[in-house]
């Protein structure tokens, strides 16, 4: 029941910070061409599976984009007529468009939620792995339960909130309005301005556990001594954790970023699993726009440019990512 | 007021171990109740299972008289047994499948330099990167098309949803059973080849047992992600394949705002993810955290 094995693994054992592929080793090179057949049939499996499900689909996708796909063609499926960029003028530029306005909504909402919820996480992940880094009487099992939102799947987080935000019965407002009289008035949180917080809070309660978890073990491995050499020196507490702890933790912090924005930004359970398909102009997110075009309105075709733009911006930020850290992830590798 | 530092120094209102024991304290403090915060709305979620409807729509919480009532009213409401069977059986083949095909990737990859092999890693992040809108359409046309041109269906069928999320949770997965070859010593092979196997024997009887634990952990990961799974389940399925997370969406969709129900739904439905969390807790977060410690 106790996180005990915070302990570097026997050797360079690696599943997140070395996501990206390193050159191998010169004397791999030494296999034989028999081996190398093996190697191509170990991967042949999951190779099959990622074309078949990941890459024909999109590239059909991106086909799709280019089509009117709507109810009235969609019994034709891939043979519905083109219909050129006009797609992707309609969400980008044409005002008179209800897409478009629906397309500006949502790109903001996603903004909004993406920046508030990855800060939340890896800032709120660091300072609780701080916190979790000391020694007290029964951390071990803190640290454990600690994890508990994590593992609370999406969904159920989503309902449990959506009922705790609840404007006459749910807790929140019981805690803020009835009982500590914090608030004056009952806030309105499932609808309007506040819709998004609703989404927002959730959101980094859930992922928070995961990050603390992963700069908890950051911290672990950062020598003591250095620490101790940088306090003799006369460094306080909080020089040695900007110049010293954050430094170290920059390789995780980095993969923390990349792979946090990318799952807020494709987030779509919490805000449809509490709010409904349509969360309403003030959380409605890129992939509840997306979702909600296609499937409730067949707007086969929106849906898809809506989805290539997205994909687009999603590349956008890896290869601003891989700029701004490519020299960490080559100091982690 | 600005005396007091002067004061201080003359006399120190507690000797320097005695403040630093303080600030220890201090921090215990905010430990627990940071702990406190974190834990509140699933001892919420709990609690409120054991109310009854009437309590929970009219705020008149009754804490110390738990009742069972409302699991018994969600399990007869809504079929819960059928969505809580699929996601089981769907869950557990998926990731048990895509532990498999990770396990043979991510052994290639952890041994052999073979051409192509970065090409593979970029690809399988790459897939990461898509969004699920952009390729669910087409999986959802193919599946159609296969449908009605062959005898193979997979729109609204266990299998089609198991197939899908194998794809969904492999890629993801060869990174991780690729961190727990690395961490076994390449002796162990070179030993069984010696010993006459091939290399692909050597894999399958001596490799593999020895990285149980990283198949263990491998597999509760997919499991914790397919188990969570939206978007794809309620576009490929209709009434055959629906697993948790559709059928809890039918308290609050078509029922009016039944919580208590809903609140016993969602208990229910975080037990398999917490026991088989807990059960292999030390594996999966040495996993997790492989990458966070430089040995």
């Amino acid at each position: 029941m106790s996180i005990e094995t915070l302990q570097p693994p026997p050797a360079g054992g690696d599943a997140t910070a070395e996501l990206l592929p390193s050159p191998a080793p010169r004397r791999r090179r030494r296999r034989t061409l028999r081996s190398h057949r093996l190697a191509y049939r170990l991967i042949l499996p999951a190779a099959v599976f990622m074309v078949i499900v990941h890459l024909l689909p999109t590239l059909g996708g991106v086909v799709i984009s280019f089509k009117n796909l709507n109810t009235f063609t969609f019994a034709k499926l891939f043979g519905a007529p083109w219909n050129g960029l006009e797609n992707y003028r309609a969400i980008l530029f044409d005002s008179a468009n209800p897409l478009h306005s629906g397309f500006v909504d949502a790109l903001r909402n996603s903004a909004i939620y993406t920046t508030t919820v990855v800060a939340g996480i890896l800032v709120g992940g660091l300072a609780i792995a701080l916190l979790m880094n000391r020694q007290m009487r029964g951390i071990r099992v803190i640290r454990t339960l600690m994890l508990t939102p994590w593992i609370v799947p999406s969904f159920v987080v989503a309902s449990l909130w959506g009922f705790m935000w609840q404007s006459d019965v749910g807790i929140i407002n019981k805690v803020l309005v009835d009982y500590t009289h914090v608030l004056g008035h009952r806030p309105v949180w499932l609808i309007g301005d506040n819709s998004i917080w609703a989404i927002v809070i959730p959101s980094i309660w859930r992922g928070l556990p995961f990050a603390m978890l992963i700069f908890l073990a950051g911290l672990q491995a950062v020598p003591r001594e250095l620490h101790e050499a940088a306090a003799i020196d006369g460094a306080g507490p909080w020089q040695r954790f900007t110049r010293i702890t954050l430094p170290l933790l920059r390789p995780l912090i980095a993969i923390q970023l990349l792979f946090n924005v990318i799952y807020a930004t494709y987030q779509y359970a919490i805000p449809v699993v509490m709010m409904g398909t349509n969360p309403g102009p003030k959380a409605d997110l890129m992939m509840t726009l997306i979702i909600r075009q296609s499937f409730s309105n067949n707007l086969f075709g929106f849906g898809s440019a809506a989805s290539v733009l997205l994909m687009l911006a999603m590349g956008v930020w890896v290869a601003i990512w891989y700029r701004a850290f490519r020299r960490d992830l080559e100091l982690a590798t | 007021m600005s005396t007091y530092p002067r004061a201080e120094r003359r006399r120190p209102l507690l000797s320097p171990r005695a403040r630093k024991r303080m600030v220890a304290r201090g921090l215990d403090a905010l430990t627990c109740l940071v702990l406190l915060v974190m834990i509140a709305p699933v001892v919420w979620l709990i609690l409120s299972s054991l109310q009854t409807e009437g309590r929970l729509s009219s705020g008149s919480y009754d804490l110390l008289h738990p009742t069972f009532k409302a699991f018994s009213q969600m399990w007869r409401e809504i079929d819960f047994e059928h969505y809580f069977v699929n996601s089981l059986i769907i869950c557990t083949a998926a990731s048990a499948l895509a532990t498999a095909f990770a396990a043979s990737a991510g052994y290639a990859l952890a041994r052999y330099a073979f051409r192509g092999s970065r090409t593979f890693s970029a690809a399988a992040i790459g897939t990461q990167l898509i969004p699920g809108s952009m390729f669910l359409l087409p999986v959802f046309m193919g599946m159609v098309w296969l449908g009605r041109h062959t005898p193979i269906a997979l729109i609204d069928t266990r299998i089609g949803m198991v197939l899908v999320y194998t794809a969904f949770f492999t890629p993801v997965a060869i990174f991780f059973m690729r961190s727990f070859f690395l961490a076994i010593p390449r002796d162990i092979e070179d030993a069984a080849q010696v010993d006459g196997c091939t290399p692909l024997q050597a894999f399958v009887r001596v490799v593999l047992p020895s990285a149980t634990p990283g198949l263990v952990a491998t597999f509760v990961y997919a499991f914790l992600f397919a188990w969570d799974e939206l978007l794809f389940v309620s576009a490929l399925t209709q009434t055959h394949a629906e697993t948790l997370p559709l059928g809890i969406r039918l308290f609050i969709g078509n029922y009016q705002e039944e919580y208590a129900p809903l609140m016993a739904a969602g208990v229910v439905s975080t037990i398999p993810v917490m026991v088989a969390f807990f059960a292999t807790q030390k594996w999966l977060v040495r996993g997790l955290t492989a990458g966070a410690v430089k040995g």
